[in-house]
């Protein structure tokens, strides 16, 4: 379990981070999110004792990180955003460095690293120097030597950035599989990730907290969440005839294109309606043939840029 | 702590820089140990030592220089501080790594007077005594370059400046001699080292009472030391430079004393210097 109350980090003037606050319960996985230079780097360097916090209290598994960090960071696996590796080491040379260095005790170690390394996929390239690798590789080793003593608390910063896409979905999988074990919390400015992974997600901007909740829950807060997009054969006048007393529909919006001779209609739905199958009937009778219909959910993405972009507002 | 050690003393193997420290050593040290002692017949291997006392300062740099300026470059720094070891044991792990490089030199040197004692009467206790004023000396030096190490990102900046430093240190003794005894030039140097360390403290203060003071008390105390006790000037120039030169406590050693002061001197440079890597690695952490 992490807890942070009012973190406040402030290098001289610039302020990292402002006043944040927020728990991570233990076995959820908690994404992260802000743009670049919102903090969230520094939060995580805050939060594994790597850098001091000008205010404010931070609690992993029951140590304070100020005022007990050995027992703190004993908890806690780190992956920062440059993996920190020895390029002259061997990867099984590395991971055994880092397991002494966690005080894995030393008959464990061999067994633990072998099983680590089956687990991340570097098995075939533990003989190989580190400088070696190519970025994938490096990543992995970085989040091989994050688990290494099993620690309670996985913090990654950016775990996939800079790989392939297949890489990344191993990646992804793999912090699925540990966050069964394990507490996470992982930053990304890459919303689908977070989507994909993440039971919560944190968003943070200018080192102020925006939202703090779960994905879907951050998307119902998301006014006129659900729209409709419809793409019809017909004159706009028909079609808005044809939808008029539809229920449950809050805004229709129709173009009509001379061009082609189809209408695109875009309708906003109250809560809880799902009015798809009624448009449909109507339009079949008003005989408008539908060529297209796509329900289209508000993404994280769009929430996330509305969230930030507000939040500049409110500053100026 | 002996993961930070193990890990040091091998990459000092794996990477050459090692096995080139020592090598290099060995053969300047064994080339004056062969033209004094053994082609001279000196039989006293402290003169072959006090030779070349700027071995040290040449060749320790080269295993100084990447100890922690490596981490910070690399950024591993950020493994080692967020893992549950202290500050402390990671730079005392690295301070006995080194030594323990320079120490093995020192244990081949041990060596030398047996070689000697074949061939005659060596003065066997005199020739200790200066191995271990050599390993001590050394010892010093290295916290020295440990501390300039952690102070920059860049190998070959530490390597520079702990270069220049040691050299300064190195030469302190003469260069000493050199400057004006007299008690008005000390008061005028006096002063104006309170000028400097008054700006020292404006720069990372930024507070004008405070460095006020300093200056003010500082140029009051001088002034009123030389108005009624001028004696206490004699030579205090030389005697404050003296005190940073390093190798000149190496002299009692090599003339067979088990000199205490110099022991003292020794052990309290490296202890302030590692407590100063110490202090500069966490203070990081506030930037």
């Amino acid at each position: 379990m992490i807890e942070v109350k009012n973190l406040v980090k402030d290098y001289y003037g610039n302020v990292a981070v402002d006043g944040l606050s927020f728990t991570v319960e233990e076995g959820e996985i908690v994404g992260f999110l802000g743009p670049n230079g919102a903090g969230k780097s520094t939060t995580m360097n805050i939060i594994t004792g790597y850098l001091s916090a000008t205010e404010g209290q931070v609690i992993v598994n029951g140590y304070d990180v100020f005022e007990d960090p050995e027992k703190a960071k004993k908890s806690i696996g780190y992956l920062p955003e440059q993996p920190p590796l020895y390029p002259d080491m061997k990867v099984r040379e590395y991971l055994m460095f880092v397991a002494d260095l966690k005080k894995v005790k030393k008959r464990e170690r061999a067994s633990m690293i072998k099983s680590i390394m089956e687990l991340t996929k570097i098995t075939d390239v533990s003989e190989k120097l580190i400088k070696f690798l190519s970025k994938g590789y490096k990543q992995r080793v970085g989040l091989a030597a994050a688990i290494v003593g099993y620690p309670e608390i996985l913090i990654l910063d950016e775990p996939t950035v800079g790989l392939d896409p297949k890489q990344i979905i191993e990646i992804r999988e793999l912090i699925k599989s540990l966050s069964k074990k394990h507490t996470i919390l992982l930053s990304s400015h890459i919303m689908q990730e977070i989507d994909a992974v993440c039971d919560k997600i944190i968003i943070i901007n200018k080192g102020k907290l925006i939202a703090y909740d779960t994905p879907a829950n951050i998307a119902r807060v998301m006014e006129n969440s659900r729209e409709l997009h419809i793409t019809v054969c017909g004159s706009e006048m028909t079609v808005r005839r044809a939808l008029d007393y539809v229920d449950g529909i809050k805004k229709l919006d129709v173009r009509y294109s001379d061009a082609t001779g189809m209408s695109d209609i875009t309708i906003k739905m109250n809560e809880g309606c799902d009015v798809r199958k009624n448009v449909s009937e109507k339009l079949m009778d008003a005989k408008c043939p539908i060529i297209e219909m796509k329900l289209h959910e508000v993404s994280i993405e769009e929430i996330f840029l509305k969230l930030t972009n507000s939040n500049n507002k409110e500053d100026k | 702590m002996g993961a930070i050690y193990k890990k040091e003393l091998k990459s000092y193997f794996t990477s050459m820089i090692g096995c080139v420290f020592i090598a290099i050593m060995l053969v300047i040290i064994s080339l004056y140990f062969f033209v004094v002692n053994l082609l001279n017949q000196v039989a006293d291997f402290s003169t072959a030592l006090n030779a070349i006392t700027f071995v040290i300062v040449l060749l320790i740099p080269i295993i100084t220089m990447r100890i922690v300026a490596e981490e910070n470059r690399q950024k591993t720094d950020q493994l080692l501080l967020t893992s549950p070891v202290s500050v402390t044991k990671i730079v005392l792990g690295k301070y006995l790594a080194l030594l323990t490089m320079y120490g093995i030199v020192m244990l081949i040197l041990c060596t030398y007077p047996l070689i000697m004692s074949r061939y005659g009467a060596a003065e066997l206790a005199k020739s200790y005594s200066s191995i271990l004023g050599f390993f001590l000396m050394g010892g010093a030096y290295i916290s020295i370059g440990l501390f300039i190490s952690s102070l920059t990102e860049s190998q070959v900046i530490a390597a520079v400046v702990s270069f220049i430093v040691m050299i300064f240190t190195y030469l302190m003794a003469s260069l000493a001699q050199l400057l004006p005894s007299d008690n008005i030039s000390t008061w005028i140097m006096m002063g104006g080292l309170v000028v400097i360390i008054a700006l020292i403290a404006h720069v990372m203060l930024r507070n004008f009472i405070i460095t006020g003071s300093i200056f003010v008390i500082g140029e009051a105390a001088f002034a009123i030391i030389y108005f009624v006790k001028p004696s206490l000037y004699d030579g205090l120039i030389v005697n404050i430079l003296s005190w940073f030169s390093v190798v000149s406590r190496f002299g009692t050693f090599s003339l067979g004393i088990m000199d205490i002061s110099a022991l003292v001197y020794y052990v309290s440079v490296i202890f302030v210097f590692v407590f100063l890597t110490i202090m500069k690695i966490k203070k990081k952490r506030w930037s």
